[in-house]
């Protein structure tokens, strides 16, 4: 294996913020050695809106990454969210042709061929095909069936598909710093991969993902990813909600939010006022508690029950034994785990960060962009090991055409 | 297999949309770095293009002369090519005097710069340039100077013989001259040539006599032929040059003025000595519009007083006489002319 180390960049374009991260991979282990990030604009629940503005972020973030990584990189990995995503299930099964009943190489590909193809609506691209496990006979498999003696082969994959322009636009928001973008990864399973163990994945575990704008879940069954979503609702929403019902501005009911906000309800004393700054200055005014935290923990509530209902079938409190990990920036809500914990009667926690993250990234906040570089990196070492294969001289000399 | 799967109906993924975008929808840092990564690439494109001629070039050469040469060095020369601007073409012998090669001399056994030596100690010999040519020739061009006067001279333990002197002062056998050609060169009076190994010290102030003696050849043939000796013993005293006729007859030109107004000056002057039917024994020219003459017979024998046998001529005032000079680029409305 090469020790040459590779430069990777992850980009996750959120709501809320853009953060970029650098990673060095010697092909072993990954290093997180830049980070930069840049207030959002001109992106709405996770979409492109204002190309202008979204790129100026998109590079301001990426040039702070790479001064503080004293790095070039020339690919990024990106992750994808938005309320466009959608997705399906497609399974195939075929006989297996061999006389003997082995199951060969081409029965494999014959049917995964099969499952993945599906034609897609005009203006629809596939963004991920998530295989599930196979199965010979009606017993599965979890690694790869081939030399199995079986009649009958069958798997599913679970297919993610955007609209075009909206991937296009995020693709070129990072060409046009002139990075190449080498995968695009679903926002819910960098954030899942990263907050949620092996075991937990092949327990089954729903991981949910509260940004901003969208709200992105990835249910694990089996150790692969068995359903993806995304709702369009986020913790914008929760400070609109509270802008609306106690007639605030947006930035002052996001302080609220943020200060008194909870995903359940604690107050028992609805007469308890809180302060909206808390500094007796002329325009400071007293809002009660309990109407804040209902505000909040209703809003909270429904966004949950919004997923369980998107995942439909696919969730059983029997098939998510290890309950419900949350994540992102609005995990951060009091109360929420307990909230996700009475929604979908399962054990739920907040998403920890491994040990080995740095302190400065430690935030729910970065879970994406970190799962983007520990999951982009595995699932390119899976496909092709392109970077292990690229190391070298003539790796420099190829990259170099690369960016041109 | 492949024809099962052909058939399948694929899904566009999202890798199918073109990533690269127009300069314009790039921000400042992603121009910067594109314009960066096109010169890098040129750069890396130039080098492979340098190397990879580079690569030709070492390999053309080294297949055309390290390639060939275990053939070549092995076989012995077989041919010598002259080119010569000159007369050594005429004599089929003397190249191979000058060079004597070896009788199983390789062409990749020649020394080059020596042989040049040789050729270049032969003072017929300005320039030489020997090429290898593969498989076994010798090509040799050469430059030759130009004789301008002859001298005669004697090299130790030879008989006195004649030489040829180049425009550059270097004396020379002069091979394969024809007859006519050195007969037509004036002498060099008798002069003390140094020696200097086997030849001579080149000859100081011939660029003066090569200059007057091929002006006069050019302009004032009719002059030039009757020229026979070429004295320059008062050249480093009193800068002139001095020629004197068949007849015995001298004429002395300055070194410092110019040459073709003397000439004209001379034509000038022996038209009128014809006319009056008279013969100069010495004409001293270079004295600006003036000319001494020294007459062989006098024209008036005056019995009161000594005769004169030295006579100012002064040149006709302008306009005062209908002067046509013998030569074509010398005509009476030319300033020179108006001066005489």
């Amino acid at each position: 294996m090469s020790s040459k180390p590779s430069f990777i960049g992850a980009v996750e374009i959120g709501t809320s913020k853009i953060t970029a991260l650098i990673g060095e991979y010697n092909g072993r282990e990954l290093a997180i050695i830049g980070r930069g990030e840049c207030a959002s604009r001109g992106v709405i629940k996770g979409s492109v809106v204002d190309y202008k503005a979204a790129s100026d972020c998109a590079h301001s973030a990426l040039e702070l990454a790479e001064r503080d990584a004293g790095e070039r990189i020339e690919l990024v990995f990106l992750a994808q969210t938005g309320g466009h995503l959608d997705g399906f299930y497609n399974e195939a099964s075929v006989n297996v042709k061999s006389s003997d009943n082995m199951i060969g190489r081409d029965d494999i590909r014959t049917v995964c061929d099969l499952a993945k193809s599906k034609e897609l609506p005009a203006g629809r691209m596939v963004v991920h095909n998530i295989r599930r496990p196979f199965r010979v006979d009606g017993r599965l498999v979890p690694t790869s069936p081939e030399n199995l003696v079986g009649q009958k082969l069958e798997v599913g994959y679970w297919t993610v598909h955007g609209q075009e322009q909206r991937l296009a636009d995020n693709i070129h928001v990072i060409r046009g710093f002139n990075l190449e973008v080498r995968e695009l990864v679903l926002a819910s399973l960098a954030s899942g991969h990263m907050v949620t163990t092996a075991e937990e994945r092949q327990n089954g575990v729903l991981a949910i993902d509260i940004g901003a704008g969208t709200t992105d879940f990835v249910l694990y069954r089996d150790g692969v990813g068995h359903t993806t979503g995304v709702v369009p609702v986020g913790g914008t929403h929760l400070t609109n909600d509270l802008s609306l019902g106690l007639r605030l501005t947006e930035g002052q009911a996001e302080k609220l939010k943020l200060r008194h906000g909870r995903a359940t309800v604690q107050a028992r004393d609805k007469s308890e006022k809180v302060w909206l700054d808390g500094n007796f200055a002329i325009g400071d005014r007293q809002f009660p508690r309990h109407a804040i935290e209902q505000i909040t923990a209703a809003r909270t509530w429904e966004l949950l029950e919004v997923v369980k209902k998107k995942l439909g079938h696919s969730f059983s409190t029997e098939t998510c034994q290890a309950g419900v990990v949350l994540t992102g920036g609005t995990a951060k809500l009091p109360g929420i785990a307990e909230c996700a914990a009475k929604v979908f009667g399962v054990p739920a926690h907040l998403g920890e960060t491994p040990s080995w993250v740095a302190e400065n990234l430690r935030d729910p906040g970065y879970h994406t962009a970190l799962g983007l570089l520990y999951y982009g990196v595995s699932s390119q070492g899976e496909k092709s090991a392109p970077i292990r294969r690229k190391a070298g001289f003539l790796h420099s000399v190829s990259r170099l055409f690369a960016t041109s | 297999m492949s024809l099962i799967n052909d058939n399948f109906p694929t899904a566009r993924s999202w890798r199918d949309i073109p990533q690269p975008v127009k300069p314009r929808a790039m921000s400042r840092g992603g121009r910067q770095r594109f314009i960066l990564s096109i010169v890098r690439s040129s750069l890396v494109f130039a080098v492979i293009v340098g190397v990879g001629v580079g690569g030709w070039q070492v390999f053309r050469v080294t297949h055309e002369t390290l390639g060939k040469p275990s053939v070549s060095a092995a076989a012995p020369l077989s041919s010598t090519q002259l080119e010569t601007t000159g007369y050594l073409g005429g004599d089929a012998t003397w190249l191979a005097r000058t060079l004597a090669l070896p009788r199983n001399a390789t062409l990749m056994g020649l020394d080059l710069d020596g042989l040049r030596a040789r050729l270049l100690a032969q003072g017929q010999v300005q320039s030489a340039v020997l090429t290898k040519v593969f498989p076994s020739t010798l090509r040799v061009q050469l430059t030759e100077r130009t004789p301008v006067v002859r001298v005669m001279a004697q090299l130790p333990g030879a008989e006195p013989r004649q030489f040829l002197v180049a425009r550059d002062g270097v004396v020379f056998s002069g091979v394969g001259f024809p007859a006519e050609i050195v007969e037509s060169l004036p002498w060099l009076e008798p002069t003390k040539l140094v020696r200097d190994g086997d030849g001579f010290v080149p000859v100081a102030g011939m660029v003066v006599v090569a200059d007057l003696l091929g002006k006069a050849r050019l302009e004032a043939e009719h002059l030039y032929k009757t020229w026979r000796i070429v004295s320059l013993a008062a050249l480093n005293t009193d800068a002139e040059v001095e020629v004197r006729t068949a007849s015995g007859a001298s004429m002395v030109f300055s070194a410092s003025a110019d040459t073709l107004s003397q000439i004209a000056k001379l034509d000038l002057i022996l038209d009128r000595l014809a006319q009056r039917g008279s013969t100069f024994k010495r004409i001293t020219l270079g004295g600006g519009r003036d000319a001494i003459v020294t007459l062989d017979v006098p024209l008036v024998p005056v019995a009161t007083s000594a005769s004169t046998k030295t006579a100012p001529a002064t040149a006709p005032r302008r306009g005062s006489t209908s002067f046509s000079p013998a030569f074509g680029n010398f005509s009476p409305s030319s300033k020179k002319s108006r001066e005489l």
